[in-house]
């Protein structure tokens, strides 16, 4: 459990001062830093060794000023209009979203950020670092500052300021550097609440900093010099309160029982959020209660018994055949309300979804039921989970199928950087459990799977992606059952999640192959079924080894999300290059707008990969 | 072949014991190489068998078939009264009652010691956690690491490595333990930790084959030895006739190499 982190010259032993040899090792003595080189002679060792690397040194060098300073002249250009940004940042996060309604907005992005913060409080998670080291990334932050000083097309005025923003970075640094002793510069300090510091001083300047109010007024930008608007600072605020908050909470409950069984149910609650956040919350379903009273509500009960009852019962021990036979037939149920449906065959077709997914759904609760026959708390248990499995499918299901309050233009209520983050979700959340299945089929010996999930795959990973995004937009609904149609978002996730499954279907296929043949016959010498040896044994190993590549199918997928452009979403891409550049006040205002959204996939897609690399260091790729 | 069977005189400890393994007329093929040739031998219960030969004799193909990881082609094995066939049931029967230690340990590298050991008994037997985890780190008490119960597998040394794969092996309370060549991969001051425990299993009364090259333990421990040569049984006896008075010519080149 590599629990601690590996720093440059600072060994960090894991916290219960296990090595991997097995002997016990002192866990008190930390190699200190090596002594700091003087800068002429790192420079001596590392840039001017030899000639050509001198000459390596001053090309690139010069090159790496040129660059910087192009990128500052364009940025800081007074043509540049970077007011069409500001003033239309609504546009790209939320497209048309009712501004009397954006509570929900926010909302929705506390309940995400509360979750995290309750996570990483929980998991006690984040890394330590020598005070040392924040220091010397200070100075260097400092020093790129002045340098911006140089080398930006400023007034002397303006090139002071940015001098003194990085004074002050470098006289931190030289402040450590100097007052504190060797014991206080090599401290320890916990990187994440240090984060949150920083990201509090950050929001904190939207209170004191004159960044400006930018907004539009019956149509007309306006700008009021001062601080932001009112709405973002509170929002803001309260937004890092909650995760600060939510920090604190988990901290403080992650050592109590209910602290652990909170942390061991977060990824259940982590799948079922999303749904809860743009359903629930950003919808305002419209519910019809005479219906829910006399329909939903019966329907969800009469499942829940029913079915609670006959699992209680089909998870007795020593049913034997005739078990298998009751599970039988209510697959066999559960298929027929699917294919009467697709065919329109009375009586049974003229049936809410949701009931079909239950039938079919309770089919497969009773293949289960064997593996959990037992004593009676257990099928008591198992006919627990039933019925929450039910309580959540009906909520979800009714919700879904609730027409929404707020009245927007267009046909989904999504649009902007949460139309993008919605489907790059949503294609996560389905994509991966369907890829890990194809995968398992194609390396299956039974031929039916093997062939079927092999020619998906292959067909899947020969057709470009938009082609089966239109396939999904423009086709899909020809092949639906009667009476059923799929909103334009969800045939877009459906088109997503197929053509990332087939990609991650290969990646974990990659991990299969790589678990080693006896790991196989341990599994079958201890007596364990194929199933258990699969998800106990084989897919944990499989799944480890292929998470770098997982990580970058999901950058890859997410990156894509882009596409919906070229099938007539609404999505971020589609808000900075179509609609603000058209608005007459910033007419052909494109790269400002381009820019600024290319920055925010890279933040996702750099957090992404930083989060790949934490999770392979705690899994001990390669250590073990 | 039956001759020599007969030949060899039963101790006294193993007297009225029940038939545990009965191999007959064995057959294998990998394609058109015969691995096993008319594999013929009976293992009472408590009784220690160790299997010796040259690399490429079958013996591994032979232990690997008595708990299915290996097909026989031809030919009965039957495991305390059940016989092996394609039927699953009665291969998932025979695998909970033989355990089986490899060369290469095979532990679980996600899992802890403790949990590669109670993960069989939890899913397979199900038992519940609080009690595998009590016979596990009694198993562990008895190999000698209980303090290893919570590093991981990678951690450990390979004498630790192969203890720990002995206990997960008994954490199912098999019958039968099998052991396919388990002190190979070890360096020479670890075998002996693997050793001391399998010789204080065969104390207790564990039916046990073994296929090893540690000719000591097969002097001082084994209640028979079983010689193959090319996928057959050339000679079977007691240590003592085996290494002292051989009857074929082929185990007496065997020995004279070897010893």
């Amino acid at each position: 459990m590599a629990g601690g982190e590996q720093y440059s010259g600072v060994h960090v032993l894991d916290p219960e001062g296990v090595d991997y040899t097995g002997a016990e090792v002192e866990a008190t003595t930390v190699k200190p830093d090596d002594p700091p080189m003087p800068p002429v002679q790192w420079m001596k060792t590392n840039l001017f060794s030899s000639v050509a690397n001198s000459i390596l040194t001053v090309v690139s060098g010069l090159f790496a000023l040129w660059a910087i300073r192009g990128i500052l002249g364009f940025i800081f250009d007074p043509e540049r209009r970077w007011e069409a940004l500001a003033t239309n940042m609504r546009l790209l996060l939320v497209k048309s979203y009712p501004f009397d309604q954006m509570i929900r907005v926010w909302v929705s992005f506390a309940i995400l950020l509360g979750l995290t913060g309750l996570a990483l409080g929980l998991s006690r998670s984040g890394a330590l670092a020598p005070v040392s080291r924040i220091a010397s990334t200070a100075r260097n932050v400092g020093l790129f500052l002045i340098l911006v000083g140089f080398l930006g097309p400023f007034e002397l005025g303006g090139r002071i300021r940015w001098w003194i923003a990085g004074a002050v970075l470098v006289a931190v640094w030289f402040g450590v550097w100097r007052i504190m002793g060797d014991k206080a510069r090599f401290k320890m300090v916990p990187m994440l609440p240090f984060t949150l510091v920083l990201l509090g001083i950050l929001v904190g300047t939207l209170w004191v900093f004159p960044y400006g109010d930018y907004r539009f007024v019956d149509n007309n930008p306006t700008f009021e010099a001062g601080t932001v608007a009112m709405t973002s600072k509170i929002g803001w605020s309260s937004m890092w309160l909650t995760l600060v908050g939510a920090w604190a909470v988990g901290v403080a409950m992650s050592r109590s029982s209910f602290g652990v069984g909170l942390r061991k149910s977060m990824p259940l609650i982590w799948l079922v959020a999303p749904f809860f956040v743009t359903w629930v919350v950003m919808r305002d379903p419209d519910l019809d209660w005479d219906h829910v009273l006399s329909t939903d509500i019966p329907m969800f009960l009469g499942f829940a018994a029913i079915g609670g009852v006959i699992l209680f019962f089909l998870s007795k021990p020593g049913l034997g055949e005739a078990g298998r036979l009751i599970a039988i037939a209510l697959v066999v149920l559960g298929l027929a309300t699917w294919v009467f449906a697709f065919f329109g065959w009375a009586p049974l077709w003229p049936m809410l979804q949701k009931a079909r997914l239950s039938f079919l759904l309770l089919g497969i609760f009773a293949l289960a039921a064997p593996t959990f026959a037992g004593e009676t708390a257990k099928r008591l248990r198992f006919a627990g989970g039933w019925v929450g499995a039910m309580a959540l499918l009906h909520y979800f299901a009714t919700m879904i199928n609730t027409t929404s309050t707020l009245e927007i233009a267009e046909p989904s209520f999504l649009g902007g950087a949460t139309l993008s983050l919605f489907v790059a979700t949503m294609t996560m959340i389905f994509s991966f459990p369907l890829g890990v299945l194809l995968a398992l089929g194609r390396t299956s010996k039974l031929p039916i799977f093997r062939v079927l999930c092999t020619t998906f795959i292959e067909v899947v990973r020969g057709v470009p992606l938009i082609s089966i995004l239109f396939f999904f937009v423009i086709g899909f609904s020809l092949f639906l059952p009667q009476g059923m149609s799929m909103s334009q978002v969800a045939q877009i996730c459906l088109g997503y999640s197929l053509f990332s499954a087939a990609y991650l279907a290969e990646n974990v296929r990659g991990g299969l192959q790589s678990v080693r043949r006896g790991q196989f016959e341990a599994a079958d010498a201890l007596g364990l079924t194929g199933l258990q040896r699969t998800g106990l044994i084989v897919l944990p190993q499989a799944l480890r080894v292929s998470i770098p590549p997982l990580v970058g199918q999901l950058i890859a997928t997410y990156k894509e999300t882009s596409l919906i452009y070229i099938v007539g979403g609404f999505d971020l891409l589609t808000v900075a290059n179509r609609v603000i550049s058209n608005q007459s006040d910033f007419l052909g205002a494109k790269m400002e707008p381009l820019i600024f959204v290319s920055f925010l996939y890279w933040v996702v897609a750099f957090s992404m990969s930083k989060y790949s690399q934490t999770l392979e260091r705690k899994l001990g790729l390669g250590t073990r | 072949m039956t001759e020599s069977t007969t030949a060899v005189p039963i101790p006294d400890r193993l007297k009225g014991a029940n038939d545990m393994i009965e191999c007959d007329q064995v057959n294998k093929w990998y394609g058109d190489f015969q691995a096993l040739k008319d594999v013929t031998a009976t293992i009472k219960e408590r009784e220690v068998v160790v299997v010796l030969g040259p690399s490429g004799s079958g013996k591994s193909t032979w232990i690997r078939c008595i708990n299915r990881l290996e097909q026989h082609q031809a030919g009965r094995i039957v495991v305390d009264g059940v016989e092996l066939t394609n039927d699953t049931r009665n291969i998932e029967k025979i695998r909970s009652e033989v355990g089986m230690v490899f060369q290469q340990f095979n532990l679980f590298p996600h899992l802890t010691v403790l949990d590669n050991i109670t993960l069989a008994p939890r899913w397979v037997k199900k038992q519940p956690k609080s009690e595998a985890e009590e016979n596990g780190m009694a198993l562990l008490e008895r190999v000698g690491i209980p303090e290893q119960a919570e590093k991981f597998p990678g951690q450990l040394s390979g004498g630790q490595q192969q203890r720990v794969a002995i206990a997960r092996s008994l954490a199912m309370e098999p019958r039968v333990m099998l052991f396919d060549e388990p002190t190979s991969a070890l360096d020479p001051e670890m075998i002996k930790e693997v050793l001391d425990v399998m010789k204080e299993l065969a104390r207790e009364g564990m039916t046990m084959m073994v296929v090893t090259h540690e000719m000591g333990f097969a002097r001082e421990v084994a209640d028979r030895i079983i010689f193959m040569e090319a996928g057959a049984i050339v000679e079977e006896g007691t240590p003592e006739h085996f290494f002292t008075n051989p009857d074929s010519d082929r185990t007496k080149l065997f020995l004279s190499q070897i010893l």
